[in-house]
């Protein structure tokens, strides 16, 4: 963890502090302040911005009502991220994780200022993305998008260490075996390599 | 997966490190052996380019959009109402559907509870002794100056019981599955000798006094 990181942690417990007496301020600061983590985190999960937006909402209500039993064992992201994935799982359950109108109006996807190069780096993403596990997708985007550590992301969905290991190793070769071939590259690889 | 060369376990080690370098979290010395591996390993950089790639994507801001204002202010409206109430416990007589078979149920179980009570009190009322009787246990008392008699299959029965008569002896038990019968003296004053007497009676081939043990 760096010195922005914890900064960043400290600034979020002295929300948490806040939020535990009823300071509204302090929620809303927390709530843009991870609103689009969350929404990216949770786009790995559903297509859907109206399930997304309840995810993030359920997540910062669970936080307002337990902000005050936070105890510090973990920073204020991981748990918050912890509390967004359940939330996002029992979502998923409820309303399933097909996209609504997702494929109808693929413009709506891409943002308006999104510049060439970034559509096509988000396609092929997106295709990469197709192959893997909901579990799998997490992973990838906890690691590389968020930047957690492998602890943390054990803690985040409550499952040992070697497990997120595994889930991060079968989540890498499967997209090194498709990603080059989505970019049009030959795919370089070592015979005995992973 | 296996790596049987040096070098490929230096591509293991970079592949494994790949994801924390690339984030910030592995420390100098790591990166800086990844980097020098780099230089002489063309598939790792591919693989890291690749994984650079990955990075880069997924930093791109999410394509769903999902407006934070609208979000807030439905959040900060859900605080403002009233908390849920909690149900109502499940069993509860009366103005709820279903009550009568509630109450249905719990008349059932006191009327299961009520005859199994009532059963319970007649079996142990009941004489618990049972129909056999152990080696160990006291044999039932005989008469004073009981006699086993074994009559002759042809004595009539006319004979034996002018004989019982004639003796003052009356039948207690048997016959048993040897024809044997235990007679006693029909009054506490028995003659003496009637057990010498039945020994001389022609048709009685057998007379023993009862003792208390076989």
């Amino acid at each position: 963890m760096n010195d922005a990181d914890i900064d960043a942690d400290v600034t979020d417990r002295q929300l948490l502090q806040r939020m535990s007496a009823g300071d509204r301020v302090a929620l809303e600061v927390l709530y843009r302040g991870y609103h689009g983590r969350l929404c990216r985190f949770l786009a790995r999960l559903t297509r859907r911005p109206d399930v997304i937006e309840e995810v993030i909402n359920d997540c910062l209500w669970i936080a307002w009502q337990k902000a005050g039993t936070f105890h510090g064992d973990s920073r204020v992201s991981t748990w918050l991220m912890g509390i967004a994935y359940r939330c996002g799982l029992k979502a998923l359950r409820q309303h399933g994780d097909e996209p609504v109108e997702d494929d109808a109006r693929p413009e709506q996807r891409t943002p308006a200022h999104d510049l060439d190069d970034d559509r096509e780096l988000r396609d092929w993403l997106g295709k990469g993305l197709d192959r893997l596990s909901a579990d799998q997708r997490v992973v990838i985007e906890l690691v590389y998008g968020v930047g957690h550590t492998l602890d943390e992301v054990a803690v985040i969905m409550q499952c040992p260490v070697g497990t997120v290991k595994a889930r991060l190793f079968h989540a890498r070769v499967k997209l090194r075996n498709v990603l080059p071939a989505l970019a049009g590259d030959a795919p370089v690889h070592k015979e005995n390599l992973p | 997966m296996t790596f049987s060369a040096n070098s490929d376990r230096d591509c293991l080690r970079a592949w494994e490190s790949m994801p924390w370098v690339l984030q910030g979290s592995a420390t100098p010395e790591q990166g800086e052996w990844l980097q020098a591996h780099l230089a002489q390993c063309a598939a790792c950089r591919a693989e890291y380019a690749q994984q650079s790639r990955l990075r880069q994507a997924l930093l791109l801001p999410p394509d769903v959009s999902v407006d934070a204002n609208v979000g807030l202010g439905r959040l900060l409206a859900r605080l403002d109402m009233p908390e849920p109430q909690p149900e109502p416990a499940p069993l509860r007589f009366g103005g709820r559907p279903g009550s009568w078979l509630n109450r249905a149920l719990v008349a059932v179980v006191l009327l299961q509870a009520l005859g199994i009570g009532g059963l319970g009190l007649k079996l142990w009322s009941a004489d618990s002794s049972p129909l056999y009787r152990t080696f160990s246990q006291a044999s039932a008392p005989t008469a004073a100056g009981a006699i086993r008699v074994v009559p002759d299959a042809a004595m009539s029965v006319a004979d034996w019981n002018a004989l019982l008569h004639a003796l003052k002896l009356k039948v207690v038990d048997g016959p048993n599955d040897v024809g044997a019968y235990t007679v006693a003296p029909a009054s506490p004053a028995s003659a003496p000798g009637t057990l010498q007497r039945l020994r001389a009676t022609r048709g009685i081939r057998l007379a023993e006094p009862v003792t208390g043990a076989p």
